[in-house]
C-alpha cells in the first residue's frame, strides 16, 4: 500500500523505494537461505540415493559428503550468531523454572 | 529458553592439543526401551566404539554411550555408528529411537529426560510394542513408461505418428500437445502405480506414511509399520508388487527400522553448556 502511494504521487522518489525495497527482500532471502538447512539436508538425502543406486562410487560420495557438512556446519554457525535455535549438541531437559518454551 | 546459547561445533574427530581433555561425563542417547536392570550392548558407540550400555529410571532404560560434549556432524560414519546401536538393541527390545545426534551432559540429565518424559516413554512403548518399521522407495524408468504410454494411449500414438511423419498442419503446436499430453498421462500413471502399491500392503501394515520424494526419478518415499509377526507376509507382498512391475518400477526396500516415523514425541530440551 505505501509502496503503490509513492510510486502514484511521488513519482520521482518511486525507482529510489523500488530499490531499498527489493533489496531489503534480497537480503532476507540470503539470510533465510543462510539459516535454513532444510535444502542441504535434502541434499545429503539424494546423495545418499545416489551411492545406495551405484551412481557414484564412495569417493565421490565422501568428497561431496565434506561439503556438505561444511554448508550444515555453515549453517549453524549462521543461526547461532543471529541467535537462532540449532539443532545437536548437548541438550539437557527443559528446567520448568524457565517458563513457557 | 532464555538466553540465546552458543555450542561450540568443534568436530568430534579433532581434539584440540593444548586444551583441558575432552570431558567424558557426555552421554550419546541413542534410544529407549523398557528394561529395569543394567545391560551391556558391547563396544559399538558412536565416535569408535564406544561401550554402549543403560541409564535406568524405573522401569525405562536409556541406551547410551560415552561421549565428549560435540555436536556429530551427520556424516555416513556416524549415522551407520547410530543405526547399528539402535539395530542391536531392537533385535530384542522394542525401542523409541532418539533423533540422531542428542548429546547429554551428564547421566543425571538422561536420568531427569526419563523421569520428565515417563508416561509419554511409556504410553508410546506400548503403542510400539512389536512393531518395526519398513522403508520403501519407489524409483520409475521415465523412458520406459513413456515408451509404455506411447503403445497404450492412442491420442499419444497417433500425435507422435503425426509429428513424425510431418503431417500436423503445425508441427510446433502438436508437439506442445504431445508434451502436455505425456505429462498428465505421467502424472496419471504414477498416482495410480502408487495406489496400488499402498492398496497391495496395506492388509498386511498396521500403518503407512509418505515421505517427500528424492531426487527426480522417485514417485514413492514411504515408511510401513508393522507387526513382527507380520514381518514375513509383508516381505511377500512386497516382492509380490515389485514382480509386478519389474519392468518399470525399481523398489527399493529397507529395514527392519526402529519406528522413526511413527513415534512423535517432542521433547522439551534447551542447550546445555
Amino acid at each position: 500500500m505505501g509502496l503503490l502511494t509513492k510510486l502514484l504521487f511521488f513519482p520521482l522518489t518511486g525507482p529510489v523505494a523500488g530499490i531499498r525495497w527489493s533489496l531489503g527482500k534480497v537480503q532476507r532471502v540470503v539470510e533465510e537461505e543462510l539459516v535454513d538447512d532444510a535444502p542441504v539436508k535434502q541434499d545429503l538425502m539424494e546423495l545418499q540415493m545416489l551411492l545406495e543406486l551405484g551412481d557414484i562410487d564412495d569417493a565421490e560420495y565422501a568428497r561431496r559428503e565434506a561439503v556438505l557438512m561444511q554448508r550444515l556446519r555453515d549453517v549453524r554457525e549462521w543461526r547461532e550468531r543471529l541467535g537462532m535455535a540449532t539443532a545437536g549438541g548437548p541438550v539437557r531437559v527443559a528446567r520448568e523454572s524457565h517458563g513457557k518454551e | 529458553m532464555t538466553e540465546p546459547q552458543t555450542v561450540r561445533t568443534e568436530t568430534p574427530a579433532i581434539p584440540q592439543p593444548g586444551l583441558a581433555p575432552p570431558a567424558v561425563d557426555g552421554k550419546y542417547v541413542y534410544c529407549i526401551i523398557r528394561l529395569d536392570k543394567p545391560k551391556d550392548f558391547g563396544s559399538v558407540g558412536i565416535g569408535g566404539g564406544q561401550r554402549v550400555y543403560t541409564v535406568h529410571y524405573r522401569d525405562l532404560a536409556a541406551i547410551v554411550s560415552d561421549t565428549p560434549l560435540v555436536i556429530y556432524d551427520p556424516t555416513r560414519e556416524h549415522v551407520l555408528a547410530h543405526e547399528f546401536v539402535n539395530e542391536t538393541v531392537m533385535r530384542e527390545f522394542t525401542v523409541i529411537p532418539m533423533s540422531f545426534g542428542t548429546v547429554f551432559r551428564s547421566e543425571d540429565d538422561v536420568t531427569e529426560l526419563l523421569r520428565s518424559t515417563y508416561q509419554a516413554f511409556s504410553d508410546v512403548l506400548d503403542k510400539m510394542q512389536d512393531k518395526i518399521e519398513f522403508g520403501l522407495k519407489v524409483l520409475w524408468e521415465r523412458e520406459k513408461v513413456i515408451a509404455n504410454l506411447e503403445r497404450e494411449n492412442d491420442e499419444i500414438r497417433r500425435l507422435k505418428d503425426e509429428i513424425s511423419r510431418n503431417i500436423a498442419s503445425s508441427t510446433y503446436f502438436a508437439r506442445m500437445q504431445l508434451g502436455r499430453l505425456v505429462e498428465a498421462a505421467l502424472e496419471g500413471v504414477q498416482s495410480r502405480y502408487v495406489a496400488d502399491i499402498h492398496e497391495a500392503l496395506k492388509p498386511v501394515a498396521v500403518a503407512s506414511r509418505s515421505n517427500k520424494v528424492i531426487g527426480d526419478r522417485m514417485i514413492l518415499n514411504a515408511a510401513f509399520l508393522v507387526e513382527r509377526t507380520q514381518e514375513r507376509a509383508f516381505d511377500d507382498k512386497v516382492k509380490e508388487v515389485s514382480r509386478r512391475y519389474e519392468d518399470l518400477l525399481m523398489f527399493k526396500y529397507t529395514g527392519p527400522w526402529p519406528p522413526y516415523n511413527f513415534v512423535n514425541i517432542k521433547l522439551k530440551l534447551e542447550k546445555a553448556n
